[in-house]
């Protein structure tokens, strides 16, 4: 799966560029209002429990200063992507305890058989080692730019 | 939502979540995820499931059996486990008050 297929799943309004929570469990719930102020999503508890289950079974800050949030809950019908950025950093519980600054955040539904979202996350994950890609996903004015960087190859 | 509903809810993302590591852990381990915490979801997934009234539970074990997934969503007034019509009126009357099944498939239903 290339990367603007990926971005079909996101929008502008499931953009949150600049996170203002200290801490993982402030993200958290920073990302789920995200996600339900930005689509018709309403089932705030059910993303956030299983959010936490996900990060419970190892942490998802698993490129460097970025974090992929991700699982299948009932409360969403379609592959939904939120990007998310914190200029001043959190404690993710990354591995290599640096700073989480980037936050792409994945649901999907559990119908989603052919693992739809686990290709998607593949594909950010591949494109997320990129270390210009980060510094300038940190910059980026704006949603168009932040996906314009992303596609850029 | 019923907070029976909600349990059963949370108890199947989670079924979803352990199944989801037991068949794609070595894809997801190669991406760099790690699944440390596995045998901790497991426990957490009794302790949802204990909270669950026995009738739900056994309920809702017989229709995981038999479809894979007991609780399904509600979608334009249907049913997404066997596209029956669901009454609007089961909505608003009933959902809020108690565990509802869908009358032509049984499935437990979750109005997202
Ligand atoms: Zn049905």
């Amino acid at each position: 799966m290339n990367i603007g297929e990926v971005l079909n799943h996101t929008s502008p309004a499931l953009f949150l560029p600049d996170l203002q929570a200290t801490d993982k469990q402030g993200i958290l719930t920073e990302l789920v209002e995200g996600l339900i102020s930005g689509t018709d999503i309403h089932n705030a508890d059910t993303i956030m429990a299983m959010l936490q289950s996900r990060e419970n079974l190892g942490s998802t800050a698993v490129g460097p200063g970025i974090a992929f949030p991700h699982g299948r809950t009932l409360a969403v019908q379609k592959l939904t992507i939120l990007m998310a950025r914190s200029a001043a950093g959190v404690d993710f519980d990354s591995e290599d305890g640096d700073p989480t600054h980037l936050f792409f955040v994945l649901i999907a539904p559990p119908q989603d058989r052919d693992h739809r979202y686990i290709k998607s996350l593949a594909a950010l994950i591949d494109r997320a080692q990129d270390a210009d890609l980060r510094t300038k996903l940190m910059e980026a004015e704006d949603y168009d730019a932040f996906c314009a960087a992303m596609r850029e190859e | 939502m019923h907070p029976q509903l909600q349990l059963l809810v949370a108890l199947q993302d989670m079924e979803e979540m352990i199944r989801e590591v037991e068949e794609k852990g070595d894809e997801l381990e190669g991406m760099g995820f790690k699944h440390g915490g596995l045998e901790d979801l497991r426990k957490a997934r009794e302790d949802v499931a204990s909270q669950v009234d026995p009738r739900h539970m056994s309920w809702y074990r017989r229709l995981t059996g038999k479809f894979g997934h007991a609780v399904v969503p509600v979608v334009n007034n249907l049913c997404t486990g066997c596209f029956n019509n669901i009454p609007s009126s089961f909505v608003s009357k009933t959902n809020v008050n108690k565990v509802q099944k869908c009358e032509s498939c049984g499935r437990i239903l979750y109005w997202p």
